[in-house]
């Protein structure tokens, strides 16, 4: 049944747009955005590395693309990659002086970068000041720009698919297993004694997880028609955790499943987003005392209970 | 016989206290040296300069002739310098297997884009790959352990298996840092016996050991180091008639 999950979930994801009203479809739009985001997250904590800054490099390919397409008049098309090249390189020096830090010093170091670049877009004028930047043009196809919902999907759901195919793809390959020697100060220090240029490894796989989320971040500024610097903020970096954690960092299918219900959850019920981090973080918490794999450890819990309850019936 | 490793002058101070001072002694090729002292004579530091952990206040480290002096770690195993841990050190979530598999990476490919799309001579490397960390595992007799959790070993698998990690990278200079501590008798002749046999076929070994049995028996030579200074450098089986490395051991039995 495994086997056939993804092929059925992508066959799932081609028919929606042709069954679903618009509102679902833009529930499915909002949930690509944080899966994609959430997946890429989840090459960084996989390494043992917790992110407290992960919008920042959201809002840099958001407002790369943002910058070249209204300010400079560039193709639309090309603020995409453009989104994923900028966060890519800030994630490169970024990753450079701060992944030598362990624990919370690193979290610390990405929570004030992902600060810094909204304060930095704030501070100026021709950044759209705290107001933002509206008026963003959105990619067009074949002369039509893809102003529906239904059109638009279409380029939300490509740019999902290839960059967490690319994410998971590099996790199951020989790249992936070795960033997991890197998990601790002890495990690096043997890498380094075999050979593994931790450093190297490190910046590589946050290079590749912040350019995911750059490009993403340049689709998502294309959806909603404007950036500011309201829009992606601390709130949403500890957002992309929550959901990585309720959703379980066992598995690469965790951090999705959990991005997945939770935003569907959160569009559905609450407009104001200080209720929906309310509610995001007691689940989180349900979940870490009554379900410390997460989500995608349900059906296996089930399972063993079941199992359990067959071998030992309960005595009357 | 030519050297493999050369220690040269090597001195070590952490602020005011000198923890080697000048210490000088060469390892000849095949050769099996034990690094020797009480505790606190500045073994572990001088491994760790010798690993490239970090660089001396002065001296130099050779290398087949060629100076490593303060090269990193990665960068040394690359030279095909291997060590282990005097804690067991491993990759305690991946199987043994896969633990071998790491040990061998500076002999596999990176290959990003074969992987990415899994072509066929990615496939080929990787199973090039298992196949080699299956016969460093035969070779320490651990190969039955292959699919176990690293974490869940019982010590003397454990210890064999950071044998076998960095025997997997192939080494010139293979750095056992006490490879039988804490074994028992039985686990520890298993352990000095493939050390002294497979192991020391394929690489020069210097190994840090406390028990005096072990260095006499299985060792060729032995250099003696307390308080940072080297106090005898000979063979192995002089070491017991040797008055100032009697007198450093009684000293510490004293105290102790």
């Amino acid at each position: 049944m495994k086997r056939f999950s993804v092929p059925l979930l992508l066959a799932v994801l081609v028919v929606l747009p042709f069954l679903a009203k618009p509102y679902a479809l833009h529930v499915a739009i909002v949930v690509l955005f944080s899966v994609t985001y959430t997946a890429a997250l989840y090459a960084v904590l996989r390494m043992g590395y917790l992110s407290l800054g992960h919008a920042g490099f959201i809002a840099l390919g958001a407002y790369a693309c943002v910058i070249l397409s209204v300010r400079l008049g560039v193709s639309p098309w090309l603020g995409i990659p453009a989104g994923g090249l900028v966060a890519g390189l800030a994630a490169w020096g970024l990753g450079a002086l701060t992944l030598r830090l362990r624990g919370i010093y690193f979290s610390l170091a990405v929570f004030a970068f992902g600060e810094i670049v909204t304060a930095f877009f704030r501070a100026f004028d021709w950044f759209g000041g705290p107001a933002g930047i509206p008026g963003v043009p959105r990619p067009s196809f074949f002369g039509t720009p893809l102003a529906s919902h239904f059109a638009f999907y279409w380029l939300v759901l490509a740019v999902a698919v290839l960059g967490i195919g690319l994410l998971y793809r590099l996790q199951f390959t020989r790249f992936g297993a070795t960033l997991l020697t890197l998990k601790s100060a002890d495990s690096e220090k043997l890498a380094e004694s075999v050979g593994i240029p931790a450093a190297r490894y490190k910046t590589a796989a946050f290079v590749v997880s912040c350019a995911v989320t750059g490009c993403m971040g340049a689709v998502h500024a294309q959806y909603l028609l404007f950036v500011s610097p309201q829009v992606f903020t601390f709130l949403t970096s500890t957002d992309l955790l929550i959901y990585a954690m309720v959703g379980g960092l066992a598995s690469f299918w965790g951090p999705i499943l959990g991005a997945g219900v939770l935003t569907a959850l959160g569009e559905q019920l609450f407009s104001v987003g200080y209720w929906k981090t309310l509610v995001y973080a007691a689940i989180l918490m349900i979940v870490i005392l009554v379900l410390p794999g997460g989500l995608i450890d349900l059906p296996r819990r089930l399972r063993a209970r079941a199992r359990a309850a067959i071998a030992a019936p309960e005595v009357r | 016989m030519s050297a493999v490793l050369t220690v040269q002058d090597i001195s070590m101070r952490f602020g005011g206290l000198a923890a080697l001072s000048e210490v000088s002694f060469e390892v000849g090729e095949g050769e099996l040296t034990a690094l020797v002292g009480p505790n606190g004579a500045g073994k572990s530091t001088l491994f760790n300069i010798i690993a490239g952990v970090f660089p001396p206040t002065a001296g130099r480290i050779e290398l087949a002739g060629a100076d490593v002096t303060g090269k990193s770690s990665h960068a040394l195993a690359r030279l095909g310098v291997a060590r282990t841990f005097q804690l067991v050190t491993l990759f305690p979530d991946m199987t043994v297997e896969e633990n071998v598999v790491q040990g061998l990476h500076r002999h596999t490919r990176l290959a990003l884009f074969g992987g990415i799309f899994n072509t066929a001579s990615y496939r080929a490397d990787v199973a090039r790959t298992t196949e080699r960390a299956r016969a460093v595992l035969a070779l320490l007799g651990i190969e039955a352990h292959r699919n176990e959790r690293a974490a869940e070993l019982p010590l003397g698998i454990a210890k064999l298996l950071t044998v076998a990690i960095a025997l997997a990278t192939e080494p010139k200079l293979l750095l056992l840092d006490e490879p039988a501590a804490g074994l028992s008798l039985e686990e520890s002749n298993r352990m000095m016996d493939l050390i002294s046999g497979e192991v020391r076929k394929r690489c020069t070994v210097l190994l840090v050991e406390h028990n005096m049995r072990i260095v006499g028996r299985y060792c060729d030579r032995a250099v003696v180091l307390q308080f940072g200074r080297k106090i005898y450098d000979g063979r192995a089986d002089g070491l017991v008639h040797d008055q100032a490395v009697v007198d450093a051991y009684l000293g510490v039995a004293e105290m102790a």
